[in-house]
């Protein structure tokens, strides 16, 4: 305990809320409808475990669930989802008799407050009941970032008008154990201690089943610590053990836990904060970002990665996309490499998994799951029903075979940014190795010389079972030249290694040879003429729809046009031909990625949450830093506008990370040359200036962008 | 406490009696008893009373007949003041008026109503009527979802499904704070689909309680009174019911105006 720590009053707790309106989301009242949606967009987790931000008492629409990387229920049925586990979060009051609650009495204040900067749920609430009682509450709820086994509910009450009897039923309570259908057990200590303003405690710790009541006097205040450990067997052979032993610890020293884990998310936001000047909602919104990407890794767990909702929702299953390799990734990769590890270590020990789905469908090497949980396996749902009745076959689970390229792609650039020796060597190069062997068998040799890939669906999920499609063969035909790449570069730095590793590929010495030729005969549907990639085979000749027509649309295109038309059409889903642009912009020239982006972008339909933001990218780099702002700001709205309704099943973390590359490698403009990282800023129009740190071959640069040029230094220390 | 009752406004012409089947099966499910409502110049005698109202005296068994003098929708609406019905149950209009949606009196109750109104086109006729399956289209907002209580009540005593329809178009969401549209984004619609059907049916039981009904989620894309009258014919729907917000003049109610042109099934209407 500190010298500050010391000096608070027993009820006080050690950390106030931030003020600074850059750095908090807040809630004022209450709409029951929203809750969802709050609970999603509140929702506070360290990558061990994440909770949803609902009310402790509940409403009439509370989903209050409390996820662990990890682990999931396959009881569900054959496609996985994220286990339940116990809402440790569940407080039922009375004031003498009466309900604690937002539906009883009135509501004098309520206000609920995202802390981004110290990683804590706040929430404040004056509450008069039917008996003229008013009660001043203060509650704070946060998910360790210093200890992530750690959970932590602190409550002040302090009655403003009477002396009365409260009682508190905390429903959890004493050490809980569950067996996952999977099979995981997950042990939930809690131990709970009541102080008042004298410092003596109400109860014990030990006083854990059923309700406690106390009497309260007018003006002081009490105050109510829940401290929860949680351990599976992922963890530990003896997760009861541990977590009764984690938790008597943890409410010995409550106040030290906060200290500790504000502290720990103050240096998380030193490595990874990006200030903007003069765009008070870009700042924020790219807080939000940070804040949720964040709260989402665990760099100590390498079995785990991030679903495409991360820990805030149950929607998409835990399930894990492309969104993590090509959109979370570059995030942690330059803020956060230990966590960037571990999440491209997960496409490593799922390998198994790859490798049998390309076995299954004729190929060599690995295909990764396009939806991926804990083994690796295809988790793709085969269909579903829409609300119009009809019942949809799911194909991508079958065709869209970009995501080994993109795990390749993630693969490398971790490497390139970390020169990470001993992943490359241990984990990272047969990813590459295997990803390359399945375009070789995946691409087919036709009558015109060329190679080509067949029935596959690209990014533009609207047209399905296509040829060619340019992203897919522009992204293999890069990975098969890298797969070529790091076996050169293996064998001549880690000969020893190498030989171990080729040998147990059972990698013949012609075999990246033959990669390196597919990948030059492979067709890429390139207009040297136009400077045009063609989407896909035929696609040049589809029907060309003026998306301008439907400029105030609040629904998808293909809702508004249905499957069929929107299959006959140019309309893309997202960014496809773009986002091959924006991969391998340093492969392309100038004019082609200019030509590329005019012709795709009015043709892009924006049905993907993953798109606004690329393309904000994109046409920042190209210098067009007007339309990249409106893009930027659409992107921004995915979860922070009101009405984003399908934000109740978790933040899109993918288009959060999108949201963050459209600020650093769009307007910040950073590259990286073979002489190291340097910008060419595109601001947007508002942003006075850009401010930001990242990790460059274990170098920590800090970069300051005026619109008239950059300042940057360089620094070998830790943030 | 008095007796709960649902009020029928028969003029005595033969589109009226198109109201009768719908109020009977209406008032066994609310175990309410019929208030037929007669309105006329002069009180008829009473040996003429049922010939004037096309009424045999069967049909009579389990309602109450009243008599007004006067100006029709007036006396409707002061009668519905006085009994505070569940419901009124009457025909759109009993004599053909081109360009009119409603005739005068069936208009004039609709707007000034204490209770939900439900509008039976003439051309039901004096067919049998039952009540299984209910369509709600529903804009989204929790306004609309606190007007449909009555009508999930209904639905849930008479054990009809209950259909939500939403229907999208190109235009601005609604900008009521909870509303839940047509989602903007559906990155992959194996998982955005089954979540989104689900938060519209939860937002919308949070505010209406929708008990044990069968609910069912349906959308569609379009204008939106074509595509709820599409809907309720695929869908066999027995009554439609829609929250209106209260304003009858032009621009106002466009969507009701065209369903009420357009119907063929009874029409349940609740103040928004």
């Amino acid at each position: 305990m500190n010298a500050r720590q010391a000096a608070l009053h027993p009820t006080d707790l050690p950390v106030a809320p931030t003020v600074d309106a850059g750095w908090i989301l807040v809630e004022e009242g209450f709409t029951l409808a929203r809750e969802h949606e709050l609970e999603s967009l509140f929702a506070f987790g360290n990558g061990y475990t994440g909770s949803r931000a609902s009310l402790a008492e509940g409403s009439a629409l509370s989903s209050p669930a409390t996820f662990l990387a990890g682990v999931f229920d396959s009881e569900a049925g054959p496609v996985s989802g994220p286990a339940a586990t116990a809402d440790w979060t569940r407080l039922s009051a009375t004031i003498d008799g009466q309900p604690l609650g937002l539906d009883h009495g009135h509501s004098l204040e309520h206000r609920r407050v995202l802390d981004m900067r110290q990683g804590i749920l706040w929430r404040e609430w004056r509450h008069q009941n039917g008996g003229s009682r008013v009660t001043w509450l203060q509650m704070l709820r946060l998910a360790s970032l210093a200890d992530r086994h750690v959970l932590v509910q602190c409550v002040t009450i302090t009655p403003e008008n009477y002396n009365g009897t409260v009682s508190i039923d905390a429903a959890l309570t004493g050490t809980l154990t569950q067996v996952t259908g999977s099979g995981t057990t997950v042990a939930m200590a809690v131990a709970r201690r009541i102080v008042d303003s004298a410092g003596r405690w109400m109860g014990s710790p030990q006083q854990v089943v059923g309700q406690l009541s106390f009497e309260v006097r007018l003006g002081e205040t009490y105050r109510l610590d829940r401290m929860v450990a949680v351990y599976t067997s992922r963890d530990t052979g003896e997760p009861r053990e541990m977590a009764s032993r984690q938790v008597e610890r943890a409410i010995e020293d409550v106040n030290d836990v906060i200290a500790e884990h504000r502290d720990a998310w103050l240096a998380r936001w030193k490595a990874s904060d990006l200030r903007i000047e003069g765009d008070a909602a870009a700042q924020r919104a790219l807080r939000f970002a940070i804040y949720h990407l964040s709260s989402a890794a665990n760099p100590e767990d390498e079995r785990v990665s991030i679903g495409a909702r991360g820990l805030s929702g149950t929607a998409y299953k835990g399930h894990v996309f492309w969104d993590t390799d090509i959109f979370m990734l570059p995030f942690f990769i330059l803020t956060y490499p230990e966590a960037a590890r571990a999440l491209v270590m997960y496409r490593y020990h799922t390998l198994p998994g790859a490798r049998a789905k390309a076995a299954r469908l004729g190929y060599r090497g690995a295909l990764y799951a396009w939806e991926s949980a804990d083994t690796g396996e295809e988790m793709t749902p085969p269909f579903v029903v829409s609300p119009d009745g009809e019942i949809v076959r799911i194909l991508t689970g079958e065709q869209e075979h970009h995501i080994s390229a993109d795990v390749a792609f993630g693969v490398w650039k971790y490497w390139e940014a970390t020169g990470d020796e001993r992943f490359l060597v241990d984990a990272g190069a047969e990813i590459l190795i295997e990803t390359a062997r399945f375009w070789a068998s995946r691409a087919e040799r036709k009558d015109d010389g060329r190679y080509h890939i067949r029935g596959i669906i690209g990014p533009d999920e609207y047209h399905e079972t296509v040829d060619d499609n340019a992203y897919t063969n522009g992204l293999a035909q890069w990975n098969l030249e890298v797969g070529e790449e790091v076996t050169r570069l293996c064998a001549q730095r880690w000969p020893e290694q190498w030989r171990a590793l080729s040998r147990r590929l059972g990698l013949e010495a012609e075999e990246p040879r033959r990669w390196l030729q597919v990948a030059r005969e492979l067709y890429t549907g390139f207009d040297e003429q136009t400077g045009l990639f063609e989407q896909f085979r035929g696609y040049f000749g589809l029907e060309d729809i003026d998306l301008a027509a439907f400029a105030a649309r609040t629904a998808p295109m293909d809702v508004l046009l249905g499957r069929e038309r929107i299959k006959r059409s140019k309309i893309i889903k997202q960014a496809d031909v773009v986002m091959l642009v924006h991969l391998l912009w340093e492969r392309l020239p100038p004019e082609v990625r200019k030509a590329n982006f005019e012709y795709y972008e009015p043709r892009c339909g924006h049905g993907s949450s993953l798109s606004p933001a690329i393309h904000a990218l994109v046409a920042a780099r190209l210098g067009d830093a007007a339309r990249a702002e409106r893009y930027f700001r659409q992107a921004s709205e995915i979860d922070l506008s009101d009405n984003m309704g399908n934000a109740a099943g978790g933040v899109h973390v993918g288009a959060l990370g999108g949201l963050w590359q459209a600020a650093v490698f769009g307007f910040a403009g950073l590259y990286f040359t073979d002489e190291g990282p340097e910008h060419r800023p595109n601001l947007a129009p508002s942003w006075r200036s850009l401010s930001m740190r990242f990790q460059w071959r274990g170098r920590w640069h800090e970069v300051v962008l005026p619109e008239s040029g950059a300042e940057r230094r360089t620094t070998g220390d830790d943030p | 406490m008095s007796e709960a009752s649902i009020l029928v406004p028969l003029d005595g012409s033969e589109q009226a009696l198109a109201a009768l089947p719908v109020a009977r099966v209406l008032g066994e499910t609310e175990r309410a008893a019929l208030r037929i409502v007669h309105v006329g110049e002069r009180k008829p005698p009473d040996a003429e009373l049922l010939e004037r109202l096309r009424l045999a005296a069967p049909a009579l068994d389990r309602s109450i007949v009243e008599v007004r003098t006067g100006e029709p929708a007036a006396e409707i609406l002061l009668a519905a003041g006085e009994v505070k019905p569940r419901l009124i149950v009457m025909c759109t209009h009993t004599a053909a008026k081109p360009g009119k949606v409603l005739g005068n009196t069936a208009t004039n109750v609709l707007r000034h109503a204490p209770c939900p109104v439900v509008l039976v086109p003439p051309g039901h006729g004096s067919f049998a009527w039952h009540l299984h399956h209910v369509l709600v289209p529903h804009d989204g907002t929790p306004t609309t979802s606190a007007a449909l209580r009555p009508a999930a009540e209904l639905a849930e005593r008479a054990s009809a499904e209950l259909l939500v329809a939403h229907v999208t178009d190109i235009g601005a969401a609604p900008a009521e704070a909870g509303s839940l549209t047509t989602p903007r984004y559906i990155d992959q619609p194996q998982h955005e689909w089954p979540a989104w059907t689900s938060e519209f049916v939860k937002r919308v039981a949070c505010i209406c309680p929708l008990g044990h009904l069968h609910v069912r989620m349906v959308l569609a894309h379009g204008n939106p009174a074509a595509e709820i009258v599409r809907l309720a014919k695929k869908q066999s729907t027995d009554l439609v019911v829609l929250a209106w917000r209260g304003k009858w003049e032009v621009p106002h109610a466009a969507t009701l105006k065209a369903i009420l042109r357009e119907a063929w099934c009874p029409i349940m209407v609740l103040r928004a």
